[in-house]
């Protein structure tokens, strides 16, 4: 056998070449140029990353008062003001997205991993998921716009609510199929094999051990949405102060508030914007990582 | 030729096979196919009640496939098929008109690696009985309590019922797998390589087990290990490539198989 590995077959340790020698000196720069390169492209990306939270962070905790949680947005020209309608619209607009798309994206996923494993229309609704997942949200805005907005002739949170679960539901649709796939067949098998039928099998087993993942993939779409302008700048809308209980006409929300009030010429809308956007960051930093623990948690099981 | 002294020491304290008991499986010109592969070729086989009856052979001679087709649970992937006739007590339970799920409920079956679902001890177990029965807790109570007592588990348990499953021992999981399939009362069990995935002592206690499910139970297990075929069954089917080569009690196949592949394989010559 060593008589074909010439590097096995030479003769005893200690007399290999040193090392150095077996190694082209192109290489050994080859290699020096590449973890210079990847060095750098990491430090850009976080000096930027950096100072752009670094800005938000000091232009946001300068615009941050009680007042912002209790007042509402304040009329061009006026002193003072917070951001309380915009904070409680984004609230309600998140929850009527997510409340929509948490069903239709579970349901989905569920059967692109467990019924439709080798059908060809699970094929196509995986790729058109997927192109879904990266459409432009303006896009999104617009067809909900033609759909709802023009039909009832008015903005509405019920339309930017709709807006931000057809951005949602793709987020969900994919954690949901990749997660169940996880579950090892051995453990379906092992239900079915009880006398249980798919349906159940899939409600009390991989629903159950792929839970922690699937409620992830809720939270990264909450997260998602919770920042997200364009759908919602030709469906909510926005409104400068408090809204209707029944969601009609213009509903204030946090990121188009931030859209509105970051091109203002006012030095106090200004410093809600910022307030508004360093607001919606730490919420999404927070579901993050309540997000990555779920995560953990599930794997320590 | 003869077999390897090792071999004949372990058939020494064990059961005879009793070749009268009544059949309870008989496969009857049994073809598989995956897609265009053709798993298993004509096999022919009985299965006698209350016996243990295991199948060796190489990997990829279809003793897994085998076992597979008694319960159906191929049928979970489209490309899979059988042919022929498998009587289950007389019925054939390849017949399409054949409840899948009241034959599961007949045929249990305990997987490679332990399965134990993500929700406690006691609903693990509870889980089969609860599909087609509405049983007063009281009775629940007493057939888990009753399955695990089964599956020599109930003295470790009984304190935990309400832990999850998933945080028992790999030999623990597994024999809560075992006790899940027996509060079912099923007639046959089906074993696919039980052991494989358990240290030594664990895999003791499960072919101990195993020996005690005997009397109740009539059991099917697919092994790679000849010394355990060798210890817990009555009867060996020696299988290779997609067909069964020999049948025949246990004690024969290991001490004076009739095919020279049988004896070859039971003496480690290939395999």
């Amino acid at each position: 056998m060593d008589a074909r590995n010439p590097i096995l077959a030479t003769a005893p340790a200690g007399s290999f070449p040193p090392r150095a020698n077996r190694v082209r000196p192109g290489r050994r720069i080859a290699d020096k140029i590449l973890i210079t390169a990847s060095t750098l492209a990491t430090l850009i990306g976080i000096v930027v990353l950096g100072s752009i939270l670094l800005m938000l962070i000091v232009e946001g905790i300068k615009g941050f008062s009680p007042m912002i949680f209790t007042q509402p947005t304040p009329g061009p020209g006026s002193e003072g003001g917070g951001i309380a309608n915009a904070i409680l619209g984004s609230l309600v607009l998140t929850v009527i997205g997510i409340v929509i798309a948490t069903p239709v994206g579970v349901m989905a996923g569920t059967y692109l991993a467990e019924y439709g494993r080798n059908s060809k229309l699970a094929d196509l609704i995986r790729f058109l998921n997927d192109i879904l997942l990266s459409a432009p949200s303006i896009l999104i805005g617009l067809f909900v716009y033609t759909l709802m907005v023009r039909p009832m002739g008015t903005y509405s949170g019920w339309a930017g609510g709709v807006a931000l679960a057809i951005i949602a539901t793709p987020v969900i649709v994919r954690t949901t199929e990749d997660m169940l796939r996880l579950v090892p067949s051995q453990m379906r098998e092992a239900g079915v094999a009880l006398g249980a039928p798919p349906s159940h099998v899939i409600k009390s087993v991989t629903w159950r051990a792929a839970s922690a993942g699937i409620v992830t993939g809720i939270l990264l779409a909450l997260a998602r949405i919770a920042g997200e302008t364009a759908p919602l700048l030709f469906t909510a809308l926005n409104n400068n102060s408090w809204f209707n209980a029944n969601l009609l006409g213009g509903i204030p929300n946090l990121p188009v508030m931030i859209y509105q009030f970051a091109l203002s010429p006012y030095q106090n809308w200004q410093s809600l914007a910022w307030a508004g956007a360093l607001l919606i960051t730490v919420t999404i930093l927070a579901l993050s990582i309540v997000a990555r623990l779920v995560v953990k948690d599930q794997r320590a099981r | 030729m003869s077999p390897t002294t090792s071999m004949s020491g372990q058939l020494a304290g064990r059961n005879p096979a009793n070749e009268s008991a009544p059949v309870r499986i008989a496969v009857k010109d049994l073809n598989f196919y995956y897609g265009q592969f053709h798993g298993l070729k004509n096999v022919n086989l009985n299965f006698h009640d209350r016996q243990v009856t295991a199948l060796i052979g190489p990997s990829g001679c279809g003793k897994s496939t085998l076992l597979r087709t008694f319960n159906r649970i191929y049928s979970l992937y489209p490309e899979q098929r059988a042919e022929g006739q498998i009587l289950l007590d007389g019925q054939n339970v390849l017949d399409p008109k054949v409840d899948l799920n009241e034959l599961r409920a007949r045929v249990g079956m305990v997987f490679q690696k332990p399965t134990p679902f993500p929700m406690s001890i006691y609903d693990n177990v509870a889980f089969g009985l609860r599909l087609y029965e509405r049983l007063p807790k009281s009775e629940l109570d007493g057939r888990v309590e009753d399955a695990l007592r089964k599956a020599a588990l109930w003295d470790e348990v009984k304190d935990k019922m309400k832990q999850s499953g998933t945080g028992l021992s790999g030999g623990q999981q597994q024999r809560l797998c075992i006790a899940r399939s027996v509060a079912q009362r099923p007639e046959v069990i089906l074993f696919d390589e039980p052991t494989s995935a358990l240290d030594p002592i664990s895999t003791g206690r499960i072919e101990e087990l195993i020996e005690q499910l005997r009397t109740e139970f009539t059991i099917v297990i697919v092994t790679h290990n000849m010394q355990q075929a060798a210890r817990i069954s009555q009867f060996t089917a020696f299988m290779y490539l997609g067909e069964l080569i020999e049948f025949a009690p246990t004690t024969k196949i290991f001490m004076n198989p009739d095919k020279r592949q049988t004896q070859d394989y039971i003496t480690g010559r290939f395999g």
